[in-house]
Formats: structure tokens, C-alpha cells, sequence
């Protein structure tokens, strides 16, 4: 007699998918108002957000300005290089 | 040269000198290939993001636009005789890229954020500091008065 089946039924694994961050660079050009403007016609932030993000810009050299997928990270990179921003991305830990 | 606001919420910018008009003219010229800056932000990317091939030729040809409208009209002013060039509101942000371009292609070829004193004879790079000044002003003044930046 075939003893029932034990073998469980997998539950399907949840998709992890790692968080990138996009990551502003200082350059002793962009001006101070025009990043904060950058980073409120990107990502929408408020004025208050922009501006602390690119103070961070400025006096510790680098920002991560948004965490999330891959793919829309790509996409706020490419809209920050448009506006000559010097961005890049890496895997959030 | 004289830059000021306009009633209608713009710049213009009245040469007033032959010298005035060729550090217009150098806008673009100090720009040089708008692909630099393109492949100089791509240098920040992974060799496997493919930005070079999948992104750099978008923002090359957006960079060139701004580079090229700028020319253009300052070619066109000065052929025409104008004695100011008016930048209008929705064409500001070519102006500010153009100009930002410019001054970014300065930075990376003169480093003239570390200067600290000109050398005897250093015409070229003093040239260069100045010409970034200019560009700052007007940046500085399309951000003011012009750019929506709320």
C-alpha cells in the first residue's frame, strides 16, 4: 500500500529583492540651490528634505537620496546625471 | 558686459565689447564635446550597468541641445548686430545647462576649485578662472530671477 505522500507542499518564496540606494556626489560646481531644486523636480521631496539632503551633499561629500528598487533607481540615475548631478548607485546593506 | 532682469521675468545679457560677445561665443567653446560629460557621469556607474550603451547617447544628445541652442542664438545676435540677448523664461534651463556644462568642463580641465593664486604667465588659466566667474554670475542671476525653483 503507497504510504500517502509526505513530501510538503512548498509554500512559494517570497521574491527578496535588494534595495539600492542612489547616491549623490559633491562637485564644486552644481550650485547649492539648484541641487535642492534637482532634488525637489526628481523625487518630489519638500523644501526642507532637499535641502538637508544637499547640505549632506556638500559637507560630507556624498547623499543617499532614495532606497529602492533597482530598476526606478536606474531611473531617478539617469534623470540626475540629465541634470548633471554626479550620481551613482549601490546595494543597500 | 551688463546682465540684468526683465519685466517680462527674464535676463538679458548686453555685451556691450567684441570681447564680450567671444566669452559668449565660449560658452560653447569651453563646453567642447557634450559626450564628455556624458561619458564622465557614466564613469561612476558599474561596467555592468551598460550605461555607456544604453544611456549615454540619450544624454549626449540632451546635453548637445543645450549647448547648441546657446551657440546658435549668440551666433545669431551678434551676426544680427543686437546690442543684449534676451533669455526668456522657458528658455532658461538650455542657458543654465549650457552654462553648467561649461563650467564643469573648466573644472575638470583647469581644476580651478583648488587654485589658489595665478602663476606669472598663466594667461590661459586666468582666462579660464574668469570666464568661470561669468558663468557663476550668470547662474547665480537665472536661479534669482528667472528659474522656477519653488
Amino acid at each position: 500500500m503507497a504510504s500517502p505522500s509526505t513530501k510538503q507542499k512548498q509554500k512559494p518564496k517570497t521574491q527578496k529583492t535588494t534595495p539600492w540606494n542612489v547616491i549623490v556626489l559633491d562637485d564644486p560646481v552644481n550650485l547649492q540651490t539648484y541641487v535642492t531644486m534637482v532634488f525637489k523636480k526628481v523625487f518630489g521631496y519638500p523644501q526642507e528634505k532637499a535641502e538637508i539632503l544637499m547640505m549632506e551633499v556638500h559637507t560630507v561629500g556624498r547623499s543617499v537620496v532614495w532606497t529602492g528598487g533597482r530598476e526606478k533607481a536606474e531611473m531617478y540615475v539617469q534623470q540626475l546625471h540629465t541634470w548633471h548631478l554626479q550620481t551613482t548607485m549601490e546595494k543597500a546593506v | 558686459m551688463t546682465v540684468t532682469p526683465t519685466l517680462e521675468g527674464g535676463l538679458a545679457i548686453e555685451p556691450g565689447s567684441e570681447t564680450n560677445w567671444e566669452i559668449l561665443e565660449m560658452i560653447a567653446k569651453d563646453i567642447g564635446r557634450p559626450a564628455h560629460l556624458a561619458e564622465s557621469l557614466a564613469g561612476l556607474m558599474a561596467e555592468d550597468s551598460e550605461w555607456d550603451e544604453y544611456v549615454v547617447p540619450d544624454l549626449t544628445v540632451s546635453f548637445d541641445q543645450q549647448s547648441s541652442y546657446v551657440a546658435a542664438v549668440v551666433k545669431d545676435a551678434r551676426k544680427k548686430g543686437q546690442s543684449a540677448i534676451f533669455i526668456k523664461p522657458i528658455q532658461a534651463e538650455k542657458w543654465y545647462g549650457a552654462v553648467n556644462q561649461a563650467r564643469l568642463a573648466l573644472e575638470a580641465r583647469y581644476k580651478l576649485s583648488e587654485l589658489e593664486d595665478f602663476e606669472d604667465g598663466a594667461e590661459e588659466l586666468r582666462s579660464a578662472y574668469f570666464r568661470d566667474r561669468f558663468y557663476l554670475i550668470l547662474q547665480s542671476m537665472l536661479l534669482e530671477y528667472v528659474i522656477d525653483v519653488a
